[in-house]
């Protein structure tokens, strides 16, 4: 069947060619992106071939590693040991390579990984208060709410209601324990497998990791594959207190 | 080394003509009925971003982080996301002195024929 956005173009002998929905304005904001970045390459504030890698670096950024670790971690006890005890070893075991994320180095991401193993008492999250700092090389990029000073700022006051408003209600007797991430220092969430995925494969596992479960916002479940939309709240005068 | 200061106060005019524009990915993705989350630009400017920090003294990444978030929350407020993150690393390039905003402007009026040609 048909998506609703699938759109077919009309062929000289009358038949229809498939064809994928695209954006057919050019936007300021894309013209304002190229001036911008020509203007710095030619002020030798940093190479196109440097600008390149990046983004070849970046396009391939996503939250499936991330996921493989953690699915690994809840069906293998020596991985798990290797994880808690030696983040980035654990990291080249799926095909990430923390030192050499990009192949020529990203000092913002070259740094110290945490993995934190929740428990049935106690329960991680994780947060940059000075940033957006983040496990980049294994996460992706970070989503919008997680750079928001709203969202930084909250979650080390008041952890449990920022979780309610995310949708994640513990019990009291959890503790919660938020993680300040910065330049040098990055965690991830090792959350508790799920009751009923004991038999589960390593794949399976891994479809219902989320990025929201890494970073301590969500839990897994089985049937949840995606992340929630969440609201993005402004700020009041997020700047003031640095 | 530039120093933490507030440029949220540096008016430029050539950002403010297009935040006030208003031909924003999510509106433009709703109206082609293209599914892509950001637009394609976005990976570009996250490279420039870390490109910026590895080059580190011109505006080092903490400057620029703090930047945008006083930017967006005041300046480009009505501005969604990514693209309020573009306009306020243009705008703190501007009001730090590193990117003239004449050939910024110049440099756009050049860089938007080029893509239309056909």
């Amino acid at each position: 069947m048909a998506d609703e956005n699938d759109r077919f173009e009309t062929l000289p002998d009358g038949g229809q060619q498939h064809s994928t929905p695209m954006v057919d304005e050019i936007t300021d904001f894309e013209v304002l992106e190229i001036a911008l970045r020509e203007l710095a390459i030619e002020k030798g504030l940093f190479t196109a071939e440097e600008h390149r890698r990046y983004t070849e670096f970046v396009e391939q950024l996503g939250p499936a590693p991330g996921a493989r670790l953690v699915a690994k971690a809840w069906r293998d006890p020596d991985f798990k040991q290797l994880a808690r005890q030696d983040a980035i070893a654990a990291c080249r075991e799926i095909g990430v390579d923390w030192l050499q994320p990009t192949g020529f180095g990203t000092p913002s991401d070259f740094t110290s990984l945490q993995v934190l193993e929740d428990t049935p008492t106690l329960h991680h999250v994780i947060v940059c208060t000075l940033c957006s700092c983040y496990p980049r090389p294994i996460l992706g990029n970070s989503p919008e709410w997680y750079r928001t000073p709203n969202y930084r700022r909250r979650m080390v006051r008041w952890p449990r209601q920022v979780l309610a408003e995310f949708g994640l209600y513990l019990p009291e007797e959890v503790e919660i324990r938020v993680e300040d991430s910065n330049s040098k220092h990055r965690f991830l969430v090792l959350p508790l497998q799920p009751p009923g995925t004991e038999d589960w494969t390593e794949q399976q596992l891994a479809e219902i990791v989320t990025r929201d479960c890494m970073i301590g916002v969500a839990l897994p479940k089985p049937g949840v594959t995606s992340n929630g939309d969440r609201p993005v709240h402004p700020a009041i005068h997020p700047a003031e207190n640095y | 080394m530039p120093d933490d200061r507030d440029v949220s106060n540096v008016r430029v005019q050539t950002l403010e003509r297009i935040a006030a524009h208003g031909q924003v990915w999510s509106q433009l993705a709703s109206k082609y009925g293209v599914g892509n989350p950001v637009p394609p630009w976005k990976s570009s400017l996250d490279a420039m971003c870390d490109a910026l920090d590895r080059e580190g003294i011109t505006l080092p990444l903490l400057i620029r982080r703090h930047d945008e978030d006083r930017l967006s929350d005041q300046v480009y407020k009505a501005v969604p996301f990514p693209e309020s993150q573009l306009l306020a690393l243009a705008h703190s390039l501007i009001a730090r002195n590193v990117i003239d905003e004449a050939a910024l402007a110049d440099r756009m009026e050049l860089v938007r024929p080029r893509l239309e040609s056909r």
